[in-house]
C-alpha cells in the first residue's frame, strides 16, 4: 500500500504540469500572471448585456463569490495560474447559465478574457457558457 | 535487538523491514494535538458561512464528479459540526482513533465537494489527517491514555510499525520538492520575473506600508529578484532533501521555520504555515528517552533546567537523572558521547520543539562545535533510531 500511495502521489505531481487545478501537485505561487474579463449575457434577440447589471433578480457577485471571480471586470492576480483561473471562469459561466431559472432571455454567457502571462503581452481568449436554449 | 533477527534479502526486504519496524509514535501523537487547532482554523470559514445560512452550493461551485454524494443542507451543517467536535476530540486524544478518522473523513469529504475548495494547504491537511487516522497515535499524550491509567489498565505500547511515519515524511518532502522543482523548470520563476513582477504589482501597498524607502526600493529591484528567486528555489529543494539526512536535518528544519514565517507574513496561505511548521515534528528520530541529562539536584540552576525540560520535552527525548553533587549538567547522547556545561544545555534546548529554533544556531558557534568534537565518546545506545524504547534503568531516574 505504501508503494501505491507513493506512485499515486508522484503521478499527481507529474499530472500537475498539465492539469488546470493541479490537485495534490503542490505547485505553489506558480505565476505573477493577471487577468480581467468582460462578461456579457447574449440574449435570444442578440443583445449583449454586461453581467455587471443585475438581471431577473440575479447578480453575478452573488452567484459567483469565490476564487477571485466575484469582480471579473477588475484586473486580478491569477494566484494559482492562468490555466486554473480560466478553468474556473469557464465553469462559473456554465454554473450561472444553469442556475438562473428566472432568466428567460439569456441564450448564453460570454467572457472576453484578457490575460497577461507574467510579463508577456496580453492575450485575449473568448469563453462561452453552455447554450441555455439546449436545456430550455 | 535486530542483530538476532534474520536479515531481509534485497532492497524490497530492507524496505519492508524499515516500514514494519516498530518505532515510537510520539511525534505523530504530538502532531495530532497540533493539527486539531489547524483543522478548526481550516473549517472556520465553512462553519461561519453555514451559521450565516450559506453553504458552498449557494454560489458557484463545481463538483469533481456527478456521482459524488451531496448532503441536504441541514445534514451538511451537522457534518461540519461533527468535524469541529471530532477535531477537538482528536487534539485531546479522546476516542482518538474514531475522532481522527472522522476528522479526516469530514475534511476530505468537504474538500472533494467542489474544485473551488481545493488549495494546496487543504490537500496537505487531508494527507496529514489520513496519516494520523491510520497510525495509532493516541496511545500517549491523550485523554484515552490518561483514562486507561486512571482505570489501572496497563499502558499500551506507544510503538507501532513505522510505515505511516515514513509515508508522511515522503508526503511532507513532496510538498517542498514538487513546489521547488516546478519553480526550477519555469524560466520565469527561476529567473526572478515572477517574484519581481508580483511585488511590482503591489507596489502601492508597499509604499503605504511601514517599510523604509530603501527596503521598498530593494524589493522592487529586478536584480534582487534574479538572485532571490534562485534562493527560494534552492531553499525549497534543500528542505525537501535536507530533511532526510541527519547531518542536514536540523538546518533544514530551522530554514523551513524561517521559510514558513516569511510566507505567512507576505502572503495569504490559509493554514499552510501552521500545518507545515507543525508537521516538522515528524522528522524527529522516532525513539524516546534515549538521551540522558544528569543534573545536580542541589543546584538551583540545574533544577530550573529540569523544570523547563519537563513541560517542554514534547517528543520525550530525555531522561533526567540525578548526577554527582557539584558536577556540571551533562548530556549523554544517543551515540554515547557526553557533553557538559553550557554545551550540554544548548544541545538540550536545541532538541526541545519550542526552543529548538532559537537554540539550534548556537550549535554552529565555534565553541559549541569544539565542545561537540571533544565530547567524551561512550558506548553507543543500542536502542537508538527507534529500534526499541529504552527502559528506565538508571538509578535516580526522574
Amino acid at each position: 500500500m505504501v508503494a501505491l500511495v507513493v506512485l499515486v502521489q508522484l503521478a499527481l505531481v507529474v499530472r500537475g504540469y498539465r492539469s488546470a487545478h493541479k490537485e495534490f501537485a503542490f505547485q505553489m505561487f506558480p505565476e505573477s500572471s493577471t487577468w480581467q474579463a468582460e462578461i456579457v449575457r447574449v440574449t435570444t434577440d442578440g443583445d449583449r448585456v454586461p453581467i455587471t447589471q443585475p438581471w431577473a433578480g440575479y447578480r453575478w457577485d452573488e452567484l459567483v463569490t469565490g476564487r477571485g471571480l466575484r469582480h471579473p471586470e477588475l484586473r486580478h492576480h491569477a494566484d494559482a495560474g492562468l490555466d486554473n483561473q480560466l478553468a474556473f471562469l469557464d465553469a462559473a459561466l456554465d454554473y450561472v447559465a444553469d442556475n438562473t431559472p428566472r432568466d428567460e432571455e439569456t441564450r448564453y454567457l460570454e467572457a472576453r478574457v484578457t490575460t497577461w502571462n507574467n510579463t508577456d503581452r496580453p492575450e485575449v481568449t473568448v469563453l462561452r457558457s453552455d447554450d441555455r436554449s439546449d436545456t430550455a | 535487538m535486530t542483530a538476532a533477527s534474520p536479515r531481509p534479502a534485497g532492497l524490497v526486504g530492507a524496505l519492508d523491514e524499515l516500514l514494519g519496524r516498530r518505532v515510537s509514535m510520539r511525534s505523530l501523537a504530538l502532531l495530532r494535538i497540533l493539527v486539531g487547532p489547524v483543522t478548526l482554523l481550516h473549517l472556520r470559514p465553512f462553519v461561519a458561512d453555514a451559521l450565516a445560512g450559506r453553504i458552498y452550493r449557494d454560489a458557484f461551485y463545481e463538483p469533481y464528479a456527478s456521482w459524488y454524494p451531496e448532503l441536504p443542507r441541514p445534514l451538511y451543517g451537522t457534518l461540519l459540526a461533527v468535524g469541529v467536535v471530532a477535531a477537538v476530540a482528536m487534539s485531546l486524544g479522546l476516542c482518538t482513533r474514531v475522532a481522527t478518522g472522522v476528522t479526516f473523513g469530514v475534511v476530505a469529504y468537504n474538500l472533494f465537494l467542489s474544485t473551488t475548495h481545493l488549495h494546496s494547504n487543504r490537500a496537505y491537511l487531508v494527507i496529514v489527517l489520513a496519516a494520523l487516522a491510520v497510525a495509532p497515535c493516541g496511545r500517549e499524550l491523550s485523554v484515552d491514555a490518561w483514562l486507561r491509567e486512571r482505570r489501572g489498565g496497563p499502558p499500551l505500547d506507544p510503538r507501532a510499525p513505522a510505515w505511516p511515519l515514513w509515508l508522511l515524511r515522503f508526503e511532507a518532502a513532496v510538498v517542498y520538492g514538487a513546489s521547488g522543482v516546478s519553480k526550477l523548470v519555469d524560466p520565469d520563476w527561476f529567473g526572478g520575473t515572477v517574484t519581481w513582477h508580483r511585488v511590482v504589482q503591489v507596489r502601492d501597498r508597499l509604499d503605504a506600508s511601514p517599510l523604509p524607502g530603501w527596503a521598498v526600493a530593494l524589493l522592487t529591484d529586478r536584480s534582487f529578484h534574479t538572485v532571490g528567486a534562485k534562493l527560494i528555489v534552492i531553499t525549497e529543494l534543500f528542505i525537501a532533501i535536507g530533511l532526510w539526512w541527519r547531518a542536514t536535518r536540523y538546518a533544514a528544519v530551522w530554514i523551513a521555520v524561517c521559510f514558513h514565517v516569511a510566507i505567512e507574513v507576505s502572503a495569504s496561505v490559509q493554514v499552510f504555515s501552521y500545518l507545515a511548521i507543525a508537521a516538522l515534528v515528524i522528522w524527529a528520530v522516532p525513539s524516546t528517552r534515549d538521551r540522558v541529562v544528569a543534573i545536580d539536584p542541589a543546584n538551583p540552576r540545574h533544577r530550573r533546567l529540569a523544570g523547563v525540560m519537563g513541560p517542554l520535552d514534547w517528543l520525550a527525548r530525555f531522561r533526567v537523572v540525578d548526577g554527582p553533587s557539584g558536577g556540571p549538567v551533562s548530556l549523554t547522547d544517543r551515540d554515547g558521547s557526553v557533553q557538559t556545561g553550557p554545551a550540554a544545555v544548548a544541545r538540550v534546548l536545541s532538541r526541545l520543539p519550542l526552543t529548538a529554533w532559537f537554540a539550534l544556531p548556537t550549535l554552529a558557534l565555534p565553541a559549541a562545535r569544539r565542545a561537540r568534537r571533544s565530547a567524551t565518546p561512550g558506548e553507543p545506545d543500542p536502542t537508538h533510531d527507534g529500534e526499541a524504547t529504552p527502559g528506565l534503568t538508571a538509578s535516580g531516574t526522574r
